[in-house]
């Protein structure tokens, strides 16, 4: 058994050699690209992800962050999202902090985001209204201690229009911020 | 104390007519005010209408704006959905202020949405796109062919590092380094 650790040992040793990791190649970097030669196994999963994309067969899925709050989204979902957000009903939005996107056969493991423009996350505001009433009970016994409140929360909905991938994995970012 | 929220209808995040998918629809069809000329209830809804409701109906294109005055009778503000919701709001003694934010909210609000307690905060017809988790995703397919009972499948791995395994890791590290700085050399 203790030969079957070493081996594991020795395996993750080399997963965690070299700069990243062997799951680097799988991460787009904000970083701007060095003047490294990308041996061929990557070139060919970068080249089959592009295909992938170019082909555009299945669904695409991004997670999303969106008011401290990591959401997966696909087409045509719906979110709420609850307290105070300034677009109105009818608003068109771009969601940008997109932590990853993926597709059927592959994922962008951002780091911690994936790089500008590469994901474009679009969203309509449906409707901005109030939740129901919650009730705040707070009670001590024999303690003479007895509070009620009563909110109501704002909340907004989204409708996720679109989850498109740029066909440009592992292309330098632009810095569009 | 009132417990009205424990039995509130439960329910899902919708949006009516799949609205927002192509294009947006106001949810918002009618909106009649309700109020009194004189009484000083109607106060603040009587500044509103004074000051602010053109512009409402102005930006609103969509909406139509009923005003029905009536005498000694307290202000309300009736809206009316697409989805055929009706909210009924009292405008009694609200300030101008006031009576405008709460025409804002049922403007912008899609229905009769307080009625609902909503059990989730998101809704998707496409709950998996790489495929569901299951115990054999990820796993070698090795198992599917092996028969059991396999004492390589069977092993207990989870067993913490005994000091002996631990003392015996650290020398073969250690030849291995050593092995390393020959071929360097």
């Amino acid at each position: 058994m203790s030969i079957i650790r070493t081996g594991l040992q020795r395996f993750a040793n080399i997963f965690s050699t070299g700069p990243g990791g062997i799951l680097s190649r799988f991460v787009t970097s904000l970083a701007p690209e060095e003047n490294k030669s990308t041996p061929k196994t990557t070139k060919d999963v970068i080249a089959t992800c592009n295909k992938l994309i170019e082909e555009n067969k299945s669904r695409n899925f991004a997670i999303i962050h969106l008011l401290g709050k990591q959401w997966r989204v696909t087409d045509g979902d719906l979110l709420v999202v609850e307290g105070y957000w300034p677009p109105n009903i009818g608003d068109q939005i771009k969601l940008e902090k997109v932590l990853l996107a993926g597709s059927k056969d592959f994922s962008l493991i951002g780091r911690p985001l994936v790089q500008p423009g590469l994901v474009n996350v679009t969203a309509t505001i449906i409707s901005k209204g109030l939740s129901h009433t919650r009730t705040h009970f707070k009670k001590k016994r024999r303690k003479q201690y007895m509070r009620i409140n009563f909110q109501r929360a704002q909340q907004t909905m989204l409708r996720i229009n679109s989850v498109e991938i740029a066909n440009k994995i592992n292309e330098p970012a632009k810095n569009v911020f | 104390m009132s417990n009205k929220h424990l039995f509130l209808k439960p329910g899902f995040v919708r949006a009516p007519l799949q609205n927002g998918v192509g294009r947006y629809v106001q949810q918002l069809q009618r909106i009649v005010l309700k109020f009194c000329k004189t009484h000083g209830g109607s106060r603040g809804m009587r500044d509103y209408i004074e000051q602010d409701l053109v512009d409402f109906a102005k930006q609103n294109p969509g909406v139509v704006v009923y005003l029905k005055p009536r005498r000694h009778r307290s202000p309300v503000v009736v809206a009316e959905y697409l989805n055929g919701d009706r909210v009924w709001m009292s405008m009694h003694n609200k300030s101008q202020s006031e009576v405008t934010k709460w025409i804002e909210v049922l403007r912008t609000q899609q229905g009769d949405v307080s009625g609902t307690r909503l059990r989730k905060f998101q809704y998707t017809d496409h709950p998996s796109i790489q495929g569901p988790w299951s115990p054999f995703t990820f796993k070698n397919p090795e198992l599917n062919t092996a028969k059991l009972p396999d004492p390589k499948f069977g092993a207990n791995n989870r067993l913490p590092m005994s000091a002996t395994e631990q003392l015996r890791i650290m020398f073969e590290k250690q030849r291995l380094n050593e092995k390393d700085l020959k071929t360097g050399e």
